[in-house]
């Protein structure tokens, strides 16, 4: 609030009786140069108050002893006719203590009587009416600061450097169960919260004291005496005197208890999504484990489906192999007699005669090869098994192909180990299973290339035989076990992948007519599996094929 | 030298006629077919061959059945018999041979050679003196 003006003209009520003292008090005004003062001037307080209501007037000078009215009361009634009017009191020399007393209920200033200059008079009447503005200014100021402790439903607090309170608001007395805010004073949080709470606020503030920092919405819990829980949104702030010295601290604090109730049902809430979330990507997760058991289960019957498919077809082409074994051997039988009869007793000048039953009796000699072979895997023999090296029954079988080889220019590799482990062999078997193999490892290379020939003993790695389910390792071999190693690889044509799945069916041959039976890998394989070993045909990236053979040893 | 015996049961007359004009142009043999399984022990009774060349399977009766029945006859049972099969499965060959007391078989096609050294070969085993007492 802005004082007036200075040199504004004040209008001064002067409320005295004595008219000496009033006279003296008019020259006193008008001695001081500069100032202009209005003076109106009222002998008793009757007058006076009738004046004060009317109101414009800025002060007034009192004296206590009137005709209506005397001491203490005279300024009490004069006063409360107008409380917002600075007053000034004029005493006697004797009843000084009367005019201090005055000043305490409210009077600005007093003057002893005979003691008043102008300058004096000037000087306690302006301040009396700046002090008296500066009282009604801070009046406000501190209305607003109650209305604010009084009305606002948030807690204020203020307290000391020991953090004791100064001052709370209602709400605080409420929370506290108070029914005065002075019974606060000088308590602290320990009086009216749980140790725990107490220790945690007390060292909040600390710092904030210490660090001039303050803590600005912080959600705090606090736990009554009562065990009562409410949340608070709190900010702390250090309290400064004049010159910036910390000597406190103070806050607001936010009840939102129902907020924060609200916060965790949603955290509750957020979590049982979560959880959910999680359990459906657990769910997900087993699901998955078991779709990926289904298909590898899935992939093995299929691949069991295909090993009995071959094998019932095996087992057809068996019967139908012993069935027309029977029906076309007869004749064959017939034949070869009846041949061997005219080859014998024949005499014919015709030179051709006896060329035309040598070439009957070799087809007649293929036919029955061919017949030989069907019946080969349509039953299963007895083996002559004897500890027999892989690396010889090579050697022999090679011998057996050298005519074949002789036909190209083939360039033969051969990479024997010289002592392999001994491997439980029918060796006129095995010997038709690598003849089968070379033979049409050298047919596949009609331009010529490199036959390379490999035997070494190995120990089985647990992931090969997980992974080569093709060739059924898994069901002859184990892991760890020792096996004789058979390789051969030629750096012909390949096979194509659509005919690799089928190299195994009887009667499906890559080869020309008349060159291949159709049988000879039907019948391999038929002989590497009574042994209990392995075969496998795949294509060498760098063109060729590679034929793996594994026995146990 | 007297010609040896040979009894040939099968089916395939074709066959057994084949096999007849090959043994007897050697001159060594004397040769008698029969057609009929059902027949077979009626001709080896008559004929008294030194040898039988039986087939494994034919119609009606097969080649083990007809070896039992020789085994059985007193006159006959030191018979050797050689089995004749199309079907050169060891299993079904070495079956009906064992159970007819075991005797070499023969796979069709069967080359001259082969034959005659089997028969005489044979002959010869059973024709020794310790075989016939036996």
């Amino acid at each position: 609030m802005k004082s007036q003006p200075s040199n504004a003209k004040r209008k001064i009520l002067l409320i005295e009786d004595n008219p000496g003292d009033a006279r003296l008090l008019g020259e006193a005004l008008s001695d001081a140069a500069g100032h202009s003062f209005d003076l109106e001037h009222v002998k008793d307080l009757g007058a006076a108050l009738d004046r004060l209501a009317q109101g414009g007037i800025d002060v007034v000078l009192l004296d206590l002893s009137l005709p209506d009215s005397a001491g203490l009361e005279t300024f009490a009634k004069t006063h409360a006719a107008a409380p917002e009017v600075p007053m000034i009191v004029l005493s006697g020399q004797d009843d000084e203590a009367l005019a201090i007393q005055t000043v305490h209920e409210g009077a600005q200033d007093y003057l002893v009587k005979g003691q008043v200059d102008g300058r004096l008079l000037v000087r306690s009447i302006r301040y009396a009416i700046e002090r008296k503005h500066s009282e009604e200014a801070l009046a406000k100021e501190r209305d607003l600061l109650h209305t604010l402790l009084e009305n606002l439903p948030d807690r204020i607090y203020f307290k000391d450097e020991q953090s004791r309170f100064i001052r709370i608001s209602r709400a605080v007395s409420e929370q506290f169960k108070l029914s005065h805010h002075w019974q606060a004073m000088g308590k602290t949080d320990f009086d009216f919260f749980t140790a725990e709470h107490a220790r945690a606020a007390l060292q909040d503030e600390q710092q904030v004291m210490q660090t001039g920092q303050p803590i600005i919405g912080k959600v705090e819990k606090e736990t009554l005496p009562d065990g009562a829980i409410t949340w608070a949104l709190t900010s702390k702030l250090p309290l400064k005197d004049k010159q910036g010295k910390t000597v406190g601290n103070f806050g607001i604090s936010r009840d939102i208890t129902a907020l924060k109730k609200f916060e965790d049902e949603l955290a509750g809430e957020r979590n049982l999504l979560r959880q959910a979330n999680t359990e459906q990507a657990q769910s997900k997760a087993e699901l998955e484990a078991v779709l990926a058991d289904l298909q590898k289960s899935h992939e093995e019957l299929k691949a069991a489906q295909f090993q009995l498919i071959q094998a019932e077809k095996m087992q057809s082409v068996g019967r139908l192999a012993a069935g027309v074994a029977h029906e076309v051997k007869n004749p064959l039988a017939i034949l070869s007699m009846g041949l061997d009869y005219m080859m014998k007793n024949l005499v014919s000048p015709d030179a051709n005669i006896s060329l035309i039953l040598g070439d009957m009796h070799e087809a007649l000699k293929r036919a029955d090869l061919i017949i030989h072979g069907l019946l080969d895997f349509s039953v299963p023999r007895a083996l002559d098994l004897r500890a027999e090296d892989l690396t010889a029954l090579v050697e022999q079988s090679l011998g057996l192909v050298r005519h074949e080889m002789s036909a190209s220019p083939i360039k033969l590799v051969r990479e024997l180990a010289e002592k392999m482990p001994p491997a439980w062999l029918d060796k006129n078997k095995i010997k038709q299973v690598l003849v089968n193999v070379l033979t049409n490892a050298i047919h596949s290379m009609p331009q010529g290339g490199t036959l390379t020939v490999r035997t070494y003993p190995r120990r089985l790695q647990g992931g090969e035989i997980d992974r080569d389910a093709g060739s059924r390792l898994a069901n002859r071999f184990r892991t760890g076990e020792t096996v004789a190693v058979t390789e051969v690889l030629d750096t012909g044509t390949g096979i194509s992948e659509e005919k690799l799945a089928k190299i195994y069916d009887p009667f499906f041959t890559t080869k020309p007519t008349g060159k291949g039976t159709g049988l000879g890998l039907t019948v391999t394989k038929k002989i590497v599996e009574l042994h209990g070993g392995s075969i496998d045909v795949r294509n060498r990236p760098e063109g060729g094929v590679i034929v793996t053979i594994l026995f146990k040893v | 030298m007297e010609k040896k015996r040979i009894l040939i049961i099968d089916d395939e007359a074709s066959f057994t006629r084949m096999v007849k004009l090959n043994l007897e142009k050697t001159g060594a043999f004397e040769v008698r077919e029969e057609n009929k399984a059902t027949s077979a022990l009626a001709s080896a009774r008559e004929f008294k061959p030194d040898l039988i060349l039986l087939d494994v399977i034919m119609p009606s009766l097969d080649g083990g059945d007809v070896a039992g029945q020789i085994r059985n006859d007193r006159h006959l049972k030191g018979t050797p018999i050689v089995f004749l099969t199309a079907t050169v499965s060891q299993r079904e060959a070495g079956e009906a041979g064992l159970n007819s007391g075991g005797d070499l078989f023969l796979a069709k096609p069967v080359s001259l050679e082969t034959l005659i050294h089997c028969l005489n070969e044979n002959i010869r085993k059973t024709s020794s003196p310790d075989e016939s007492v036996k």
